[in-house]
């Protein structure tokens, strides 16, 4: 049997970049997708096979209004990993992110994974951040950098597979917790409330 | 010999023992009388002594009397005719006065201990008594010995003379009157244990011999100096250890043994006899036996041994103990099994202590009420309490004459392991609730000082505080400090109400002394020398603090070291075996509910009938064993958590009065909250650990493969998982109260933004929550629909989420919760026309305003709660993304509302205008 490891993701940019539209294609054609409940598309979940591994993503998605910034804390706590997302279309949304990571760095869980992702390429006649400077500044913080398009689902999969490969293995990752939960046997509490 | 000779010894014995009493009368009794009575206990004495003067006088009486009357005849008339020797003719007249005497002396003989003083001036002339070789003793010894030594002799001679007098004459004369008086005789010589003198259960005088193996040996082969009398109500076996022992050996022996068996402990086959006794002593046996069972006397034809003549082996009936030891002079009535208590019976002292209840082997054993007559007070403390082999063991409750009330734990008698004593009296009540050690406080307890409101929680030795302590006050105030001796010691740290904290030493009135270091609540901080009230070498300085949330006793009380002395009993209980007739003493009583109280103290002092009798432990067992599945499992346990009759429910009902005690009323002090929060906690774990154990018990005890040992992480999760919501409920209030408390500030804050918030029509406040910036299509249709929903946006959902404070259970709450979402997004698909997937952008906002619309009080402490007492699989998941959520909303509306409220008043005005 292959262990089930729980990552929690959490979803973080500017409002209208489509933070929740890569989530939703991503999980979008997933077998346990009717069985696994949802918030709306503010809470999902997909279960994807890594090395010997079974890593199940439990994405939160985080409001992106500027007045709802300083709630950010309350979400990415106990992330493994967290998604930046920003519009190819609109310089701003790639200055918000450089904020996110500022905070992440400071205030964030230890070793988080941090995944930038460009999204809507498939707008690229309207680009206002070059493909260069995404890479570039990835590069110095040395995050996962892909340019997405939920709408046509590309590179959707290569962004939470590059996540995967990020997370520590099992063993290594035991004393220093990085917000993955551990899951031994799938206990029974669940569906305990049946009587 | 002649019948002369022998009247002449006799007449000459008579002479000595009558000038013997004449001498012990003026150099003994007389001054003895003489002597004032000087205390209470001396006048009690007293009356004794004058007692055992008539008696003295009597048999002094008597010996004159007859002396005169054999002289008269010995002088006038040569034909001697037997009858005529007074003693044989009135030997009842003798022998009443004689036993009259020896009960008074075996009472002068406890007297004379408390008239030593008195003593000392009379030591010569106890000398001139104690010649003949004995060797000087202590006075009381001594004294005995001059009582006792002339009539026993006097006896003998008797006895001596008698036998003479008999093969003189040829007739058998004296045997009567010797086996009368000989029970009188047995252990008089033996010196060295003055309790045997006391043993005058063989001579009372209505006891009846029916046979003796003088006559007719017990045993075929007589070989045997053992002798053995059986009387109407007693068989007593004399062993003699004196080697050629003469005819009157009975008499001179330096050393016998005597045992004595009331009759009706008797049981067939008879211990005593197992050697094969003639079948006529078993037989006469037998008849006695039953012929004291039924309380008249029957006449029996002798026939083989059978035949529904042997008496039943366990019988009832009332003895009272002579022997030695802690049950001599009781009375015992019930059943007797084997010769010794057993079953139901009621012992009963003659200084009014009395006991009802279980014997087993003679011992108190098993349930038993015991009320012990208080020494100074005309009242009893009352014991109700489980027993082992005579002592107090296990679970008790005890109404002390001093209306003070134990329910708790003993061993050998003492207070010993988890205990709570109350003092209801009007002059200085208290309740002390913890750990007991040698009938002392020892160990963690919380004492609770009814007149003072104060509250101290810590740890205790021998009846003072000693070590770390937590005093928690009404007004809120609380500190924590060392203790020695009930003084306190070093430094501690005091919290006061208005959230300053001073660190350094001070006094009982709360006084700063010395060094010290105080922080107000804006950050502030004096440091220096504190001398009452005015500080002296102050240095301020700005620090920020986060005082308001300081919390007492996490590193000084671990939680493991709290109540362990709970968790012990329940520990023995499962090591024991789970054997059903200890249940009670390990797990205590079954306490019904509070409707049936007044019932349940009735059935603790009265009869326990069967059908109150805790559930068999056997089905108990099986029950565990059936219900491993984990939704049987579920149910199975809730139903037990919540019996007064299972011993995991009882365990729980301690633990909660264990918690209660701490926690509720004075204890509720927002200082304690993690302390109470990891208490809770491990209970559940400590519960989920007895189940195991339990189980483990039960899969042994049927032979079945035993469950695998579960690591420490499964444990933890099943413990929080499934045990924790149970048990919650028993804890609620007080850790709900804590929470309260603790987030009291936040939520007063919170409260605020949502009475601003209040202010706002529902549009105006969907619009202001950024709804519209995001989704202009959803808050065209909430919009144009204005008129259809009339102000009552969302009404389901807010309805909803106000569900949440009427649940107790984390899991529940957040159950409340994630159908509030649902009521949002089933809203919004209907006014949107189609189904649509919130995102967080759009979610939010409507969150927050459904929040901010059921305004519920204490959010707050309510979100603290539920994420402390969760179960921890939930973690990352969908139910802890939706507390998340609330946690967001409650901290937006604290901290931005705020700085809107300018907008919001302006707000507020533009749709009144409207």
């Amino acid at each position: 049997m292959m262990a089930i490891r729980e990552l929690k993701v959490c979803l973080l940019g500017d409002t209208g970049v489509g933070k929740s539209s890569i989530v939703c294609r991503f999980v979008q054609d997933h077998f346990d997708h009717n069985i696994s409940p949802t918030i709306g598309a503010s809470f999902m979940t997909k279960t994807v096979p890594c090395g010997n591994e079974l890593h199940k993503f439990l994405i939160w998605d985080t409001a992106g209004q500027e007045r709802f910034h300083s709630l950010a804390p309350m979400y990415y706590r106990g992330s493994a990993a967290a998604v930046i997302v920003y519009d190819i279309t609109k310089q701003d949304s790639f200055h918000t992110l450089k904020k996110w990571v500022k905070e992440l760095k400071e205030h964030g869980p230890e070793n988080i994974v941090m995944a930038i992702a460009g999204n809507k390429c498939d707008l690229s006649d309207i680009r206002e951040v070059p493909m260069k400077d995404a890479k570039e500044y990835a590069e110095t913080i040395g995050a996962i950098v892909v340019e997405t398009s939920a709408k046509n689902a590309v590179n959707i999969e290569e962004l939470f597979q590059g996540i995967s490969r990020q997370i520590p293995p099992l063993d290594s990752h035991e004393n220093g917790n990085n917000g993955a939960i551990k899951l031994g046997k799938q206990t029974t509490q669940m569906n305990r409330r049946c009587c | 010999m002649g019948t002369a000779e022998g009247i002449t010894s006799l007449l000459r014995e008579e002479e000595t023992f009558s000038a013997c009493l004449a001498r012990i009368d003026s150099i003994i009794l007389k001054p003895m009388l003489q002597a004032e009575p000087y205390d209470q206990k001396g006048k009690e004495n007293f009356k004794l002594l004058l007692l055992l003067n008539d008696r003295f006088h009597a048999l002094w009486d008597v010996t004159e009397d007859h002396h005169r009357a054999l002289r008269q005849k010995f002088s006038t008339s040569t034909s001697f005719h037997i009858q005529d020797i007074y003693i044989i003719w009135k030997a009842d007249l003798f022998l009443r006065h004689y036993i009259h005497s020896q009960g008074c002396r075996v009472a002068s003989c406890a007297m004379i201990q408390s008239h030593s003083e008195a003593w000392k001036n009379h030591k010569t002339a106890l000398k001139q008594f104690l010649t003949d070789g004995i060797p000087e003793t202590s006075v009381s010894m001594a004294l005995h010995t001059i009582l006792q030594k002339p009539i026993r002799e006097h006896v003998q001679q008797y006895s001596l003379i008698l036998t003479r007098l008999s093969e003189a004459t040829g007739k058998v004369l004296t045997f009567a009157c010797r086996d009368s008086l000989m029970p009188e005789l047995w252990g008089f010589d033996n010196k060295g244990d003055l309790h045997l003198y006391q043993n005058d259960a063989l001579r009372l005088p209505e006891r009846k011999l029916l046979e003796d193996s003088k006559n007719l040996p017990i045993f075929a082969s007589t070989g045997r100096s053992d002798q053995v009398l059986l009387f109407s109500d007693a068989l007593v076996l004399v062993q003699v250890n004196y080697v050629g022992a003469q005819e009157m050996a009975f008499c001179s022996l330096s050393s016998c043994h005597e045992q004595f068996f009331p009759l009706l402990s008797f049981c067939s086959p008879n211990p005593l006899l197992a050697l094969c006794p003639q079948a006529v002593w078993q037989w006469k046996l037998s008849q006695a036996v039953r012929q004291a069972l039924n309380g008249k006397r029957d006449f029996p034809l002798w026939s083989k041994a059978g035949g529904g003549n042997e008496p039943p082996i366990c019988r009832c009936f009332k003895h009272i103990f002579q022997t030695e030891g802690r049950l001599k002079n009781a009375a015992y009535e019930g059943e007797w099994c084997w010769g010794k208590p057993r079953g139901k019976g009621t012992l009963k002292w003659p200084d009014g202590r009395n006991h009802v209840g279980d014997f087993k082997e003679g011992l108190e054993h098993g349930f038993g009420i015991c009320l012990i007559p208080r020494v100074s007070e005309d009242r009893f403390d009352c014991y109700k309490c489980h027993w082992f082999e005579g002592k107090m063991r296990g679970y008790g409750i005890c109404e002390y004459g001093n209306e003070m009330v134990y329910k708790g734990y003993f061993k050998d008698d003492l207070r010993q392991g988890f205990g709570i004593l109350e003092d209801t009296s009007a002059e200085h009540p208290f309740k002390y609730t913890g750990q007991w050690e040698n009938d002392k406080k020892n160990g963690y307890g919380v004492w609770d000082d009814k007149n003072r409101g104060e509250r101290y929680i810590g740890m205790w030795q021998d009846d003072h505080r000693h070590g770390h302590g937590i005093v928690v006050t009404q007004s809120g105030v609380c500190y924590q400090r060392m203790f020695h001796a009930d003084k306190m010691v070093g430094s501690g740290i005091l919290l006061l109400e208005n959230d300053s904290i001073y660190e350094g030493n001070f006094t009982e009135d709360l006084m700063f002394v010395g060094k010290g270091k105080l922080t107000f609540a804006n950050g502030f901080t004096l440091e220096g020398t504190f001398s009452n009230k005015s500080g002296q070498g102050l240095q301020t300085q700005g620090v920020l603090n986060t005082s308001s949330h300081h919390q007492l006793g996490l590193n000084k009380f671990p939680v493991e070291a709290r109540w362990w002395g709970i968790y012990d009993q329940f520990l023995g209980f499962v090591h024991s075996g789970c054997k059903e007739e200890t249940e009670e003493s390990f797990t205590g009583f079954h306490v019904q509910t509070s409707k049936e109280l007044r019932k349940s103290q009735e059935y603790l002092c009265c009869q326990r009938g069967a059908e109150d009798a805790p559930g068999k432990m056997e089905d108990i067992l099986e029950e565990l064993v059936q219900h491993r599945e984990p939704e049987l499992l579920h149910c199975y346990l809730q139903k037990v958590l919540n019996s007064s009759l299972h011993p995991l429910g009882k365990l729980l009902k301690t633990l909660t009065l264990a918690f209660q005690a701490t926690y509720s009323g004075t204890g509720a002090n927002r200082h304690l909250l993690n302390m109470a929060q990891e208490e809770v906690k491990h209970y559940a774990k400590k519960i989920w650990e007895f189940y195991q154990g339990l189980l483990h018990l039960a899969l042994e005890q049927k032979g079945q493969p035993l469950a695998e040992m579960e690591d420490e992480e499964t444990s933890n999760l099943n413990a929080y998982g499934m045990i924790l919501p149970l048990i919650l409920p028993c804890f609620y209030p007080e850790l709900s109260m804590l929470y309260m408390l603790y987030h009291e500030k936040e939520d007063d804050l919170y409260c605020q933004g949502i009475v601003n918030l209040s202010l706002f029509s529902d549009l105006k406040l969907l619009e202001f929550l950024d709804v519209q910036k995001n989704d202009t299509q959803l808050f065209v249709c909430l919009f144009q629909r204005r008129s259809l929903i009339k102000d009552k946006c969302f009404l389901s959902a807010t309805e909803c989420l106000q569900k949440i404070i009427m649940t107790v259970d984390p899991q529940e709450k957040l159950e409340v919760l994630q159908k509030t979402y649902e009521e949002i997004e089933s809203t919004v698909s209907r006014v949107a026309g189609k189904d649509y997937k919130l995102p967080m952008d759009d979610l939010l906002p409507l969150f927050m305003y459904v929040v901010s619309r059921a305004s519920i009080q204490h959010l707050g402490a309510e979100i603290h709660l539920i994420r402390d007492l969760m179960n921890p699989t939930n973690t990352g998941g969908i139910y802890d993304f939706l507390l998340t959520a609330l946690e967001s909303c409650y901290e937006h509306i604290q901290k931005n509302i705020k700085l809107h409220h300018r907008e919001t008043w302006h707000s507020s005005r533009d749709s009144r205008c409207l």
